[in-house]
């Protein structure tokens, strides 16, 4: 129910001019509801008085089963002068398949963007049922504000059972915007994601760093909201055969909606340079390394391996590196076949944010470092000693 | 100008191990502290108190009695005031129901506030949902992953540096605003021990359940959204082989040797 | 100290036989390229002091191990130099030929228990377990090992232990705490909490020592004593009577780490603390513990070296007022950490040191976080009166502070070994002056005059740092150059006379070790050294252990 304080209300119009629907209209200065308002709640967060509320209750237990389909945010990144869905929708689409094959509901993917949305047929051959094309010139940047208030509509509308976001920088600022507006259960970062026999997402994650894993539950609420760290499950080859349909949303969008301004981006990442999160060869440098001069050896050897460079907390605190190579728990997470850790002692919340790489080799004068114990092939050594003697012999091996 | 700073007392994770026939942690003899996010938030804050002239600070963290240490870190540190959320009635709590405890709090007893700043995650829950969740209650636009803050237009708007995937965009909003911080100064500041004595004078006020008109249903574990239905270790790699380094060029061989079996290279 | 075991004073003891064992069987390097090549760190110590080869390394795993070796090199005439963590910073470790014997495998805590009538804790641990582990499990209750293999006696004490409301600490503490406990009752090491807590000689209760003959001496703390003329004697296990006459010199009243432990009616488990290995190697050692006491770190920032120098006078009067350490930044040092700052701040770990801060005296006292109302009166005029406030401070009392101001402590001279180090690239033969004196407390102002107005007349760089609370400041002069080391050197030699003069010490923690046996003879005369002499021929008389420590070499 939506509520309005009548001594409160201004009657700006800015409500008004917000709700995607038409349901809520100014009349002698005061606003009024309507019949059609699907509670999606984009009113209420941009109330300058705070004159609007909602209340919600817990999901009744026999409405809960009217909730249904798998979603999954197809967040986009810039790539060839257009925005395409990133790596980490394939991975969601890949389990979500499994989730909506279990549960004999269908698959759904929303996109948001502008005119420059492509590679959206692609998603249907990597196993979603539909995409939900949302297309509008305010969603050309990602905004917290436009974004949460499309996804709570659709989501008004839908009633989907499960949604799910990738646990990127965008994802975990919108998806807990998104269920605070619908009191929805959200769970961060989950690295596993099943259905027990209630028929219930059980979301896995790791917590204190990475030293314990929790499998939670979301019983009274719809949908089921998870971020899933990226890198961590994987994806087939796309199946051409796979039919599937595109369907437009229709998004109504005021930039009165919209409270904050870019005013000036700095790219720190070239265009043509493979994200880490995207690499197939890392090597990454930590405090071991000693001086930030040493890290041109670092560059070094990744060129040579065909890879890109990352490094630990410690080197991005230290101004070495740009955070955008940062690897951690306060970082991003890598999933590559080669990751190389050198002079990175491996603490856990290092660990996590590269663990699920297929070969690890690790290189630090301290014998006793925890990164040993995840490495395929430790060597306990001087890593500047050995690095020149290293691309030495692989430039000679190629 | 009122800034609330929201922060939170964590054990400290480095020292904590699991037990590995229960699965549960062992949190004997692990110190608590204040998040390490939380205190960057407390850094911006008392850095704009030094920059902007007449602004007023106030610390609120949810907990156990315990956490009064971690609010009096803060206080130490230069924060005019302390709210500390203590109660049976909150134990339980998810992110959503800590979230709309807070903002019942600020609304009762703080509401003029013109800034709100938080931590990025919390090194012991690390979801990062607290900040947009608490921001999304009050109805205030948030800003996400910020390292740098500047007033302008007269102490109306913040003009935020915040990091992007690719490199870092630079953000203006209208206050009131929920930032959250990614990263503080590269070395933290140390108190006084002046400063240590006059912060067990300031003002830290326990609040409980009774105070805020909340039902009770809407609190701690019956007002949670989520549940944890279990909790186990970590799946435990195999190690693997450790060799001698300290003749490189016969530990470079060795290294591309295993490259190639894993073909790498 | 009390008397532990009950029944009378003791002159006499008996040294015990210990059961042999197959000399072929024990892990054994024999040649010197070997040990050159894959042992090379056997070979030196932190002084870097230059080895002089040795034949063999050994590693034994227990007593009756290294009771074979010491016999059979006490047959073939070869010395032996004992190897613990190799962490001394005057040579003790370093070989000047014959055997070296590795005591590290000498690596498990023996036994927890509680005395009632001392009402202590004791530990009890052989001597290559390190300090910092000591110090670990003592602080977080759990001894690995002790827990599954210890006696159903001490798996109660654990129990109780654990129980215990307190926690409990070993008070020595040596910057280097990766120290092997054997090492540091050889060295009688001490450290910042010295000041307050005493050296090691105060915490050790017990030990087995290991003669030159093979056998061994168990010496409960309060049982042996010399007798009114100052003798021991010692019997082995065939009946053998040797006996000892310890030196007549009476010891200096300050901290001290040179020279034979001497006083009337001594105990004798004294005149093996502090012996740096060269009456025997002490294999197992009692330590009692003691409760920690929840301090706060305080770094009073002061105008000048002058003004902390009358802080530390003052603070040390004030009887109300209970420092754990007390311990020093000259003007000099702040200066160059000042430097050190802009160049790597990570390194430092502290906000930038500010301009008002020409001084800093750094002092740890007991706090409690919980309690409102802080009675720091006295502390507060103390410090004006020395022309600064307590706004002028930097403190912290989480368990993360007090190890950032720990770290701080201990940057200065990890600096000045990185500046050394860099200018050694160009002038090899280079090495950093350090100092080691102390004096009694009445000479402080005086000796700290007699330094500054020496160093600034010579214009050199140096930097003053250390524990001033012992009137035992560390003056590190960073020469440029050879001539610079020259003149340095010279000066020290004016600063140990001086040291002595006023009734110090030339080393006051550090040890004399091989390094500083020139400056050994200005504190001692030649009769004495003759004295220390005498109790080394009779507990070795083929001077087989440690060649070169404290005592020259004798032609034989």
């Amino acid at each position: 129910m939506l509520t309005i304080n009548f001594e409160k209300c201004t009657g700006c119009k800015i409500c008004e001019k917000v709700c995607p629907f038409g349901a809520i209209v100014v009349i002698d200065a005061i606003a009024q509801v309507q019949d059609n308002c699907t509670l999606c709640g984009a009113c209420v967060n941009s109330c300058p008085v705070d004159a609007l509320s909602i209340e919600r209750k817990p999901v009744p237990k026999e409405e809960l089963d009217t909730f249904s389909g798998i979603f999954i945010w197809g967040e986009c990144e810039e790539r060839d002068k257009g925005t395409t869905p990133k790596k980490v929708v394939r991975e969601l689409l890949a389990q979500g398949r499994k989730l909506a094959d279990s549960l004999d509901q269908a698959l759904t993917v929303v996109v948001l963007g502008d005119d420059k949305m492509q590679g959206l047929e692609a998603l249907i051959t990597y196993g979603a049922d539909r995409v939900m094309r949302c297309q509008h010139k305010l969603l050309g940047r990602f905004t917290t504000d436009s974004f949460t208030n499309v996804i709570a509509v659709i989501i008004s509308i839908e009633k989907p059972s499960i949604f799910l976001f990738g646990a990127t920088p965008h994802g975990r600022e919108l998806a807990p915007r998104v269920a605070a507006r619908l009191h929805c259960g959200l769970t961060a970062d989950c690295t596993g994601l099943e259905i027990n026999e209630k028929g219930e997402l059980v979301q896995t994650r790791p917590a204190f760093g990475g030293n314990i894993m929790a499998s939670i539950v979301s019983p009274y609420t719809r949908p089921q909201m998870a971020t899933v760290r990226p890198n961590v499950f994987s994806f087939e080859d796309p199946d051409s055969s796979r039919k599937g349909e595109i369907v437009n949303f229709n998004v109504v969008l005021s930039p009165a909606a919209i409270k904050t301004k870019v005013v000036a981006i700095e790219r720190l990442r070239d265009e043509k340079e493979v994200s880490i999160e995207d690499a197939g060869i890392i090597v990454s440098a930590g405090r071991g390394c000693q001086k930030k001069e040493n890290l041109k050896l670092i560059q070094e050897l990744a060129d040579t391996l065909g890879g890109v460079t990352a490094g630990s907390r410690a080197i991005v605190e230290l101004d070495w590196i740009p955070h955008t190579k940062q690897v951690g728990q306060s970082g991003l997470t890598v999933g590559p076949q080669l990751y190389m850790a050198v002079g990175i002692s491996g603490a856990i919340q290092h660990l996590v944010g590269m663990n699920s790489a297929k070969t690890i080799i690790a290189i630090n004068k301290d014998p006793d470092a925890p990164i040993f114990k995840v490495a395929d092939l430790g060597i306990v050594g001087n890593a500047m000693e050995i690095l020149p003697v290293l691309i030495r012999e692989l430039k000679r091996v190629k | 100008m009122k800034i609330i700073i929201c922060v939170k007392q964590v054990p400290e994770i480095m020292d904590i191990t699991i037990n590995p026939e229960t699965g549960t942690l062992m949190r004997e003899g692990v110190d608590s502290i204040l998040n390490p996010f939380c205190e960057y938030a407390v850094e911006m804050g008392l850095d704009l108190k030094r920059r902007y002239s007449d602004i007023e600070t106030v610390a609120i963290s949810m907990g156990p009695l315990q956490a009064k240490s971690a609010l009096m870190r803060c206080l130490e540190m230069g924060i005019g005031r302390a709210i500390l959320l203590a109660d049976m009635k909150f134990a339980g709590s998810d992110t959503w129901a800590t979230a709309f405890t807070l903002a019942e709090t600020i609304r009762t007893m703080e509401n003029d506030f013109d800034l709100i700043l938080v931590g990025k995650q919390a090194i012991d829950g690390d979801t990062a949902q607290v900040g947009p969740e608490l921001s999304e209650i009050l109805n205030i636009p948030q800003i996400m992953y910020a390292v740098g803050i500047d007033l302008i237009d007269n102490n109306k708007k913040v003009r935020v540096k915040k990091e992007i995937e690719a490199g870092n965009e630079i953000v203006e909003v209208k206050l009131p605003a929920l930032i959250s911080l990614s990263k503080g100064p590269m070395i933290g500041s140390v108190s006084s021990f002046q400063e240590i004595l006059d912060a067990r004078k300031k003002e830290l006020r326990v609040v409980r359940a009774s105070e805020l008109t909340i039902d009770e249903n809407e609190l701690g574990l019956k007002g949670s959204f989520t549940q944890v239905v279990k909790i186990f270790p970590p799946q435990v790699k195999k190690t693997g082989m450790v060799i001698d380094g300290s003749e490189p060029q016969g530990a470079a061989k060795k290294l591309i040797e295993f490259l190639k079996q894993r073909k790498v290279v | 100290m009390l008397s532990w075991s009950s029944g009378k004073i003791m002159h006499e003891i008996t040294s015990e036989a210990v059961p042999s064992v197959d000399f072929k069987g024990i892990r054994c390097i024999n040649n010197y390229s070997e040990i050159c090549q894959d042992y090379s760190s056997y070979l030196c110590d932190e002084s870097k002091l230059a080895h002089q080869g040795a034949k063999y390394l050994f590693f034994p795993t227990n007593e009756d191990e290294l009771s074979a070796i010491f016999k059979e090199m006490n047959e073939k005439n070869v010395t032996v130099t004992l190897s613990g963590a190799r962490t001394g910073l005057v040579g003790g470790a370093v070989p000047y030929g014959g055997a070296i014997v590795s005591l590290e495998r000498f690596n498990k805590v023996l036994g927890l228990r509680y005395d009632t009538q001392s009402k202590e804790w004791l530990v009890r641990a052989q001597c290559g377990v390190t300090i910092r582990d000591l110090n670990n499990w003592a602080m977080k209750k759990t001894f690995p090992r002790l827990s599954e293999s210890g006696s159903a006696e001490t798996k109660a004490f654990l129990e109780k232990y654990k129980e215990t409301d307190t926690t409990y600490f070993y008070p020595p503490d040596p910057t280097e705490m990766g120290a092997a406990l054997g090492g540091t009752v050889a060295t009688n090491a001490s450290g910042a909490r010295t000041y307050r807590y005493g050296a090691t000689r105060n915490w050790v209760r017990w030990i087995r020592v290991m003669l030159a003959s093979g056998e061994v001496l168990e010496i409960p703390r309060g049982k042996y004593f010399a007798t009114p003329a100052g003798e021991f004697t010692i019997i082995n296990s065939t009946g053998n009577e040797t006996i000892v006459k310890i030196p007549k010199y009476v010891m200096p009243h300050t901290k001290n780490a040179a020279g034979i432990f001497s006083a009337p009616n001594m105990d004798l488990i004294d005149l093996f603390i502090g012996s740096e290995g060269i009456f025997g190697a002490i294999t197992e050692i009692e330590v009692a513990l003691q409760k920690w006491s929840n301090p706060i770190s305080i770094i009073q920032f002061l105008p000048s070296d002058d003004k902390a120098i009358d802080f530390v006078i003052t603070l040390r009067k004030e009887k109300s007022i209970r420092p754990e350490l007390i311990e020093f930044y000259s003007s000099h040092a702040l200066d160059l950490l000042r430097k050190k700052q802009t160049e790597d701040p990570k390194v430092v770990g502290m906000p930038p040191i500010p301009d008002y801060a020409k001084s800093a005296v750094f002092f740890d006292l007991q706090f409690d976080p919980e309690k409102k109302d802080n009675d720091y009166a006295k502390l507060k005029k103390i410090v004006n009166r020395c022309g600064s406030t307590l706004e002028m401070s930097w403190a912290g009392y989480e368990q993360r502070d007090l190890e950032r101001f720990k770290n701080f402590r201990h940057v200065l001279p990890e600096t000045v070994n990185t500046i050394i180090a860099e200018r050694k690239k160009n002038i090899p033969e280079l090495y950093k002056l350090g100092t080691d004196l102390a004096v009694p407390d009445y000479a402080l102002e005086e000796i700290w005059g007699f330094y500054t107005s020496i160093l600034e007349r010579a214009g050199l760089e140096w930097v003053g740092f250390g524990h001033i609370g012992n009137n035992h400041i560390h003056i590190n002069i960073i020469p440029r150059s050879l001539k610079e080391m020259k003149k340095g050197l010279l000066i020290y030699q004016k600063f140990a006379k001086k040291a002595v003069d006023l009734g110090g010490t030339i080393s006051a923690e550090h040890g004399v070790g091989k390094i500083k046996k020139e400056f050994f003879s200005i504190m001692f005369s030649k009769k004495e050294l003759k004295e220390m002499r005498a109790v080394k021929n009779a507990l070795d008389p083929v001077c087989m252990l440690n060649p070169g420590n404290v005592l020259e070499i004798e032609e034989k």
